[in-house]
Formats: structure tokens, sequence, C-alpha cells
């Protein structure tokens, strides 16, 4: 493995001293505003406390915090930079490796990636690397011109790929493979570019304008974007392949069929999937109703079924909306939840309930179908799981009942099954993920696939790296058209 | 004549292979199940279980009362309060799971009903309490994967 070069220091305090700052804390929108509103909860590093937080990093000589990141940006590198106040120098640097770096400094679960395992955080809170990463991609989109600096434009290769979904995975694949001199066209079932990060993530999180921006930088580099196209529908795989020419077809459908809990009540009005919900308030535009033709039902009191991330943004959205009262039912303690510290603390900074170890066991309706109640069962923990997590177990005689008007079940996502019953040549596994190796080949020569499609829910960032991996792989299999599944 | 007078007029041997029957019924029906399934993950979650019912059958073949000493799993009750679904051609991946731990903790109440009529006899009661064991260790495994797929609480 070749080591890597140091990056030019631009730091001159001393290391003593720079373990001395503090960390910057992230300006933000008053709790009290914005729960009433949809803009953006955190406000961006200004430039100054940007160059103090890039000031914070001891410049190990073995940086951890690259190895914690799923697509290795060059972290101490652009940090310097920011030092330096280059800030279009510290982005570019960034988008080497990561085309959507203003989606990820603001989605991405950084205490748990590169920030967890940063030097400085052993004894002290570790550099603010994504608030860092946001800072300097926000100011590119602002002030750069969308490309990377002083990279020519490559010499067309004379190959086209089809890239499916609009997704992180997918946006990321289109990103190298463009670098590379082949024709990209990215197929987006919906109107709007994004996938996930556009149905799924509320505006007070990642605004469109962001993503739209990021969408225009990948169209300024020569990607091509094709909406309301449903591989496997309007065309198949081997349509793309066989009558329009495409040499290799990346599919990076995410995981976007809804799940439910199967108990009785879910059919009944004013239940929803976190998918309908979300897809309704965010690509709909329903909380800006009636401006938007997209109704939302304003609800008194509503209940949001789950713990993680999906759950948090659905009972933010849900206060929003207007609810009178938006409640987090959690079966297991707040301890357990998957969801990032920074959005449950902001949910209860907004006023949402958490009614943790508790679980519904069915919803009631009225006479026109309506769903009232909900019954739910207190659980108490039990031993540990295969996560790690403490396993919630009923509690025997604690049924209670409760008034809901509103219900919205956030328990995950499973694959969409549509490309497996249409292009039966792709194994897929008995949850319906695409079988692929670690560079994404499926079993259909010149067809990749990675992301939550392959891997079932996961990260914005891990997708990305699927997405990155088999973009490699891609251009590989182009080069010699040699078809090798391990 | 209730399955409990029945196995009262039964030696040890016929009532293994009574429930050798019953076990050969279940992969019967997975295997039914299997065939009917239109969709391919559904088809694979159906092998499973003929897999799993098979070794079942297998160890009851084998079956050694003296060889008993496991404890039971706890149970999760998981899918207790869940709807459970009508065999179709149509059943998911969720559905089967729902389907086959509800069938598990049905047959081991039956087991742990038949282990509880018959402290008297030792031997009976060992057979039948682990029978009862195992196949909560079942409806446990299969609520473990049903857990780790559908409720990743996202």
């Amino acid at each position: 493995m070749m080591r890597r070069e140091q990056p030019k220091s631009f730091n001159t305090i001393p290391v003593k001293e720079r373990l001395t700052i503090t960390r910057q804390s992230m300006p933000e929108q008053d709790a009290g505003e914005r729960s009433a509103n949809f803009l953006e909860v955190n406000l961006g590093l200004t430039p100054k406390q940007a160059v103090i937080e890039a000031q914070r990093c001891i410049e190990c000589k073995n940086p951890t915090c690259m190895e914690g990141c799923p697509v290795s940006i060059k972290i101490p590198d652009f940090i310097q930079l920011i030092c330096n106040e280059d800030f279009l120098g510290a982005a570019n640097k960034i988008k080497e490796d990561n085309s959507l770096a203003a989606v990820c400094g603001r989605v991405c679960p950084q205490e748990t990636q590169c920030e967890e395992v940063c030097v400085v955080g052993k004894r002290f809170e570790p550099v603010a690397i994504g608030r860092l990463e946001r800072f300097v991609a926000d100011y590119a989109l602002k002030h750069g011109n969308g490309s990377i600096n002083g990279v020519e434009k490559p010499k067309p290769s004379g190959q086209k790929v089809a890239i499916v979904g609009s997704g992180p995975a997918g946006l990321a694949a289109a990103s190298d493979l463009i670098k590379e001199g082949h024709e990209v066209t990215v197929f987006e079932a919906l109107h709007e570019f994004g996938g996930v990060l556009v149905y799924g993530i509320p505006e007070f999180r990642l605004p469109k304008a962001i993503l739209r921006k990021e969408v225009a930088n990948l169209e300024t580099m020569g990607v091509k974007f094709v909406k309301n196209f449903i591989v496997g529908r309007t065309m198949s795989i081997q349509e793309l392949m066989e009558d329009e020419g495409y040499d290799s077809v990346f599919l990076g459908l995410g995981a976007g069929l809804p799940r439910f809990m199967n108990i009785p009540g879910e059919n009944l009005n004013g239940v929803y999937s976190a998918n309908e919900f979300l897809t309704r308030s965010n690509l709909m535009r329903g909380y800006e109703f009636p401006e938007w033709d997209t109704p939302l039902y304003r609800a008194k009191h509503a209940i949001i079924v789950g713990g993680g991330n999906t759950a948090m943004d659905a009972v933010r959205t849900a206060k929003r909306l207007g609810a009178d009262e938006a409640s987090i039912v959690y079966r297991r303690s707040e301890e357990e939840m998957p969801a990032r510290n920074e959005e449950i603390h902001h949910a209860k900074e907004e006023g949402v309930e958490f009614m943790n170890l508790v679980n519904p066991i069915e919803f009631i309706g009225d006479d026109e179908g309506n769903v009232v109640t909900a019954r739910c069962l207190r659980m108490e923990l039990g031993e540990p799981d295969d996560s790690g997590r403490r396993r919630p177990v009923p509690m025997e005689g604690s049924e209670f009942t409760m008034d809901v008007d509103m219900v919205v079940i956030a328990v995950g996502n499973g694959s969409n099954p549509l490309i497996a019953q249409t292009t039966p040549e792709i194994t897929t596994n008995k949850w319906g993920n695409i079988v692929a190796d670690e560079d994404g080949r499926t079993s259909m020569e010149g067809v990749f696939a990675g992301g939550d499609i392959v891997s079932g829910g996961a990260t914005v960032i891990l997708a990305m790296g699927a997405g990155r991996n088999s973009a490699a792989a891609i251009n590989e299999y182009l080069k010699t058209k040699v078809w090798s599944v391990a | 004549m209730s399955l409990k007078d029945e196995i009262s007029s039964m030696d040890m041997n016929e009532i293994v292979d009574l429930c050798i029957d019953m076990e050969q019924q279940a992969i019967d029906l997975y295997a039914f199940a299997r065939d009917q399934a239109k969709d391919e993950a559904a088809r694979q979650k159906f092998q499973e279980l003929v897999d799993m019912e098979t070794v079942h059958k297998v160890a009851l073949q084998q079956f050694d009362i003296e060889a008993y000493l496991e404890l039971p799993p706890a149970n999760l009750k998981v899918t207790d309060y869940l709807m459970e679904p009508i065999f179709s051609e149509n059943l998911n991946t969720q559905e089967i799971l729902i389907l086959a731990a509800k069938r598990e903790d049905k047959t081991a109440k039956m087991y742990q009903d038949l282990a509880d009529h018959f402290t008297n006899d030792k031997n009976l009661n060992t057979f039948f309490q682990m029978m009862a064991d195992e196949e909560l260790r079942h409806k446990h495994d299969l609520e473990t994967e049903y857990e780790k797929e559908f409720l990743q609480e996202g």
C-alpha cells in the first residue's frame, strides 16, 4: 500500500494550544420559531468559525478520520485548506471523492463515522468534520462554478452507461463515470431527482435547492438526466442495453417499499407509512398546501411509530404541519434509538413527546373508518439481541389506549420488487434485495447494483460508497469487457 | 377420542412416530406453498422452512430422551399481536415469517398442554416438554429473524 503524503500545513498554532480551542457550535434557528416553519434548522458555520474549527485539527501522521469515511474523503487535506482560507480549494478536495458534499455535510452520521475515530476526540470533542464539510460545500455552491477546478474534460470513451435511480448511489456512480469520459444517463421514476434525498428528507434538514444545485453540477459535468422514466415499466433493462445501446447499467433503486407492522387497523384513514407521509410533504410539497395541491391532515395527536431518523423526520414534520401533539412511540428506550442524537435533541427542543417502551398492537377507527384510538402495550427490556441493544418484551397486563387521529409507521423499508419481477436474469435474495458481489456485479452481464437495493436500508454515505465502488468496476468492465463474478 | 386419550394408549415409539407425522405435514405444507408462491423471495423463504422442519423430523427420528437437558429460550412475543396471514400464492417474506412463527407457537402450546397433562409419567412429560421447548426455540429463531429484518425502526 502506498503511503499517503502529508498535506501542506497552514496551521501555525502549536498542537497543545489547538487542543484548547472549543469546538464551534452550529448556529441554528430558534426551536420555538422553527417548529412552525420548514426552513433549515442548522444555519451553517461562519467563515471565521470554520477557520477556528479547522485549526483544532492536530494533523495526525496516521489520520484515522479518513478510515471512518465510507468514501475516503481526504479529510486532513481539506481541513488544512480551510486553515488557509482556501474554501474553494477545500471544496474541490472533497469533490475528488464525494460529489454530494453539501448533502453529506448535512445528513451523514459523522458522529459514528469520521468524527468517532478522530484522534482529538479521544480526549476532547472531535473536530467537527461534518460541519466543515458542509461549510465548504455551501461556499462552493455559492461562489464556485460547480466543476472541479483544474480537471480537464475527459476524452469521450464512446461507451454508454445507464444509471437507474437518482438517489445517492446513482449520483455518486454518475459523478465518477462521467469523469472517465463515458456517456452517462440517469433515469429517475419520479418527477424530481435525488431519490430518498428528495422524497424522504424534509426541507428543514436538507433544502431541496441544495440538492438541485448538486444535480445541476453533475449536469454541467455532462451527465444527462431523464425523469418520469420507470425502468422495468417504461423500458426494461434488456431494452436499454439491446435497443438503446447502453454498454452497462447501474441499478441504484434504493429501498422505497414501506413496511407495516401487520397489526389490525393499519388500513384505517389517517394511518400512513412514513414513506407516504414524507413523500406527500417533501416531494409533493404538502407543507405548502394550498399553494401546492397536496393535502395533508393537521392532526390533534399524531403518533409516529419507530425510533430512527425517518421517525424523527416524520414527527418533526407532523409538528410543523400543525399537530397539537406529536409523539414518538418507540418499543425500546431512548438509549437504543437508532436515530442520530442531534435529531432526537432537535425533536425534543421542538416539543415532540417521547413515549418510549411502548408498542401499538391495534388501531381502532370510528364509523367512517378514521383512526381514533391506539391500543398499546408497555414493554420492558430483556437480554441484548444481535445488534447489542436490549430487546423489548411486552409486559403482562400493561395494555392501555390513547386517542390519536394520525399514525405514521416508520419501522423500515424494503426493496421495490419491480426489477426482480421484470428481469428474472437478476438474482434476488429472500428479502427481495439484488444479489451483487462487492463491486456490485449482479447475475446479469453488464448490470451492476449498489446502495440500499443490495444492502437493505442504510445511510446516504454508504450508498454513495457502493455507487463509487460499482463505478470503478463498471469502468474496468467497459475497458476489458471481461465479466467475472466472484 | 381426544389427542390426550389417544396418546395415553400409545407406547413411546408410537408417540414419536405421531410427532414425526406432524413434522411431515408441516414439510408438505411449506413445500406446497413454495411451489405455489409467485415471488422468488417467498419461494426461498418457504424452502428454508421446509429445510428447518426436515431438520426437526430427522432429530425426532434420532430422538434420545436421555440427552435432553437444554433450557427453553425466552419467548420474545414479537409476532403474538400480529395478524395471522392466510396461506396464498402472494405471501411475502414478512407474512411467511409471521405465519411460521404463529404455527410454532400453536404447536408449542399443544405440546406444553400435553406435558402438563402427563405430569405423572416422567418419560411422557419430559418428551412433551422437550417438544414444546423445541417449538419455542424455532419460534424464537423466526422472531429474531423477523425483528432484524422487519423492525429496523427506521
